[in-house]
């Protein structure tokens, strides 16, 4: 137990090290981006003035606002110092709310959307793998092309074959939005029920395209495992085909996991092209506004919370594969 | 006379490749099983001995496939059961199997004991999981294995203790017929020697009836087998009691793979090491004649055709065109040196 917690220590030393060069980078990187978001923002309010001194002064006022005036380094300690009090700073572009409050709106749309819809294809697309493997013959000859098929298919390709085909062509589901857009977000039924409308299309254009590349790898692992010597040992004690199929799922799913952990630490970032698609209201379309309005604050808030999500995410892996494979705990205590 | 717990008749098994080729792994193999004996299967890899283990527990998995013969254990030709009836009735209950591999034959990710309690909950109605603790305990003390092994997964075992628990879950149910499949292979000499006493046990304690023990070492045969049939291309050259194969061993083959046992002594490393020369031949096609003929230092033009069967000379059983006496002079004028 002692070596489990001394390695335990050490890898999160790692996690922690890990997240203050990201930190670093998060900052740095956006701020490499040539041009000056500064004279964008002057030039948007100042049309139509016609005074230069005016206008420079607006100029000074917003780069001082934004802290913009000062060298680099120091900007990155008041960064820091913001960020340890819980305060990522004023956004650029939507200028004057605060990026937690832009970053707490938006995010509980992209969970509500990707956490459900990555835990449904991983779940179907293990399932239908393991079957695959299991049942082989027809249901394998007929599910493997499908599920090649459509692992190959882009997401942001099969999203807008998605609102083709629904929306444009059948027109039995909304386009595009998070709800409809006569309504303010209340919480009433027909506003549910719009959600839950708008809902469909991109949650099933990301579970779909999911479900194929995790039924490719469940479908491999689960033969793999069939042929191992212990089925083998297994149908010779008598035990029922079913009983050890389970055995097989179990084994076979522990490198899928850690698929799932991080197809879930990247959730904030992978559906950015579908939001962009079906312009729904979560973090990607506020990651690829800010991207466009140069706004370095917001930018530096989505790719912190992506790189938490990442690093939380496989940590927790490191933590349950030890629970679930006696092989990985000995291998952690060593 | 003794109860017959398991007769082979005339059974023979394929396999088939997926360009529709057919090998004949098992060749029309006759034998049978007498309450409370040990029957020693031996050959060189490649000789169908663990097809053979397979045919008679009627587990017939693609690319295995039975084609003709029966297998009667307690009057049932399991042979022809569909293969449900036979996970349920037969295989673990009737007949248990110790694979070759105990290193890999436990599921990884699984503790002894969900184990034992999974093949006790398959077998029988209504056990609870307290009992099988109780059982699973009882018997793991009366082998003298450690009881605390049954919380344990497969990886924290050693390959001894692995294989020793794999036999314990195989004959927790008391089936009549343990087939172990060369349970020593993989072992040093001292856990070879305990699992040999393990099973000795098994059978003294009444636990099993009867064994079949199969293995490429003929002289361990000798310490647990009462009789021995040696398997060569599918087909068995020889049977008869395990003293007599051993000794006195008639089959030109038998008489060969008893001279290329390695006895350590002195000026062994300078001395030329009697082997059996060439390889099996390809079962692929269809054979004629003696399949031992080419690698047969004895063989003549007569070896060449036709079908050589069994034949019982002297209280022996054996398949070759010649006559024990016949051979018993071969062998005598082979010792001579050439000089002479």
């Amino acid at each position: 137990m002692k070596s489990y917690r001394k390695y335990m220590t050490s890898k999160i030393a790692w996690y922690v090290l890990t997240f203050v060069v990201a930190v670093f980078l998060n900052f740095l990187l956006p701020r490499l981006i040539p041009g000056n978001p500064v004279s964008t923002i002057v030039s948007k309010i100042t049309s139509g003035m016609a005074d230069t001194n005016s206008i420079k002064r607006v100029y000074e006022t917003f780069e001082k606002e934004f802290g913009l005036n000062k060298p680099i380094w120091e900007q990155f300690m008041i960064y820091v110092s913001n960020l340890i009090h819980g305060n990522m700073g004023t956004s650029f572009g939507q200028y004057p709310r605060k990026v937690t409050d832009i970053l707490a709106s938006s995010i509980v749309w992209t969970i509500g959307l990707q956490l459900p819809a990555i835990i449904v294809s991983w779940i179907l697309g293990n399932v239908l793998g393991v079957l695959a493997a299991y049942i082989k013959k027809g249901f394998d000859r007929v599910l493997f092309p499908v599920f090649l098929f459509i692992s190959c298919i882009p997401s942001f390709g099969f999203a807008i074959v998605m609102v083709w085909l629904f929306a444009v062509a059948l027109k039995i589901a909304p386009a595009s939005g998070g709800y409809a857009f006569d309504m303010i977000p209340s919480p009433t039924l027909s506003f549910f029920l719009s959600v839950l409308q708008h809902y469909q299309l991109p949650f099933w254009s990301i579970v779909l395209v999911g479900i194929g590349g995790q039924s490719l790898g469940m479908r491999e692992m689960s033969i793999y495992e069939l042929n191992a010597d212990y089925v083998k040992y297994c149908r010779l004690l008598g035990l029922k085909d079913s009983k050890i199929v389970k055995y097989v799922f179990k084994n076979a799913v522990l490198p899928q996991i850690t698929g799932l952990a991080l197809s879930l630490g990247t959730m904030v970032g992978g559906a950015l092209i579908t939001e962009i698609v079906f312009s729904y209201p979560g973090l990607g379309s506020v990651l690829f506004n800010a991207i466009a309005a140069q706004d370095f604050p917001l930018i530096s808030g989505c790719t912190l919370l992506i790189t938490t999500g990442v690093l939380v995410a496989n940590f927790l892996v490191d933590i349950v594969y030890g629970l679930i494979d006696p092989r990985i705990k000995v291998a952690q205590q060593e | 006379m003794a109860e017959m717990l398991l007769q082979v008749e005339n059974l023979k098994s394929v396999y088939k490749t997926r360009f529709n080729e057919r090998i004949v792994a098992v060749d029309d193999v006759s034998f049978n099983l007498e309450n409370g004996k040990c029957l020693g299967i031996a050959g060189e890899s490649g000789s169908g001995k663990s097809t053979l283990a397979m045919s008679i527990m009627g587990y017939y998995h693609p690319p295995l496939f039975y084609e003709s013969g029966a297998i009667y254990i307690s009057g049932i030709d399991i042979a022809k059961l569909p293969y449900n009836q036979l996970r349920e009735k037969i295989l673990g209950k009737e007949i248990a199997y110790i694979p070759q591999a105990a290193m890999n034959a436990l599921n990884p990710t699984q503790k002894i004991i969900n184990l034992v309690a999974d093949v006790m909950k398959e077998h029988v109605k209504g056990i609870t999981i307290n009992e099988i603790k109780k059982i699973a305990e009882e018997r793991f003390e009366t082998l003298n294995l450690p009881k605390d092994v049954l919380q344990r997964y497969p990886i924290e075992l050693s390959g001894g203790m692995k294989q020793r628990t794999v036999i314990a879950i195989s004959t927790i149910l008391n089936p009549k017929i343990l087939v172990a499949d060369e349970p020593t292979s993989a072992l040093d000499v001292t856990s070879q020697k305990i699992v040999i006493k393990l099973l000795k046990d098994l059978l003294k304690r009444g636990f099993i009836k009867a064994m079949i023990f199969i293995t490429h070492e003929l002289p361990l045969l000798y310490n647990i087998a009462d009789e021995i049939i040696v398997m060569y291309a599918g087909e068995v050259v020889e049977s008869g009691k395990a003293e007599e194969i051993i000794f006195d061993p008639i089959h030109p083959y038998s008489h060969g793979l008893m001279n290329s046992i390695i006895v350590p002594e002195k000026g062994i490393k300078g001395k030329k090491l009697a082997v059996i020369p060439g390889a099996p031949p390809n079962l692929k096609l269809k054979l004629e004649g003696c399949r031992f003929f080419e690698r047969c230092q004895f063989a003549k033009d007569e070896c060449k055709n036709g079908r050589i069967d069994i034949k019982c000379a002297n209280e022996r059983n054996y398949r070759c065109v010649f006559g024990v006496e016949e051979l018993k002079e071969m062998y005598e004028d082979d010792k001579k040196p050439a000089t002479t």
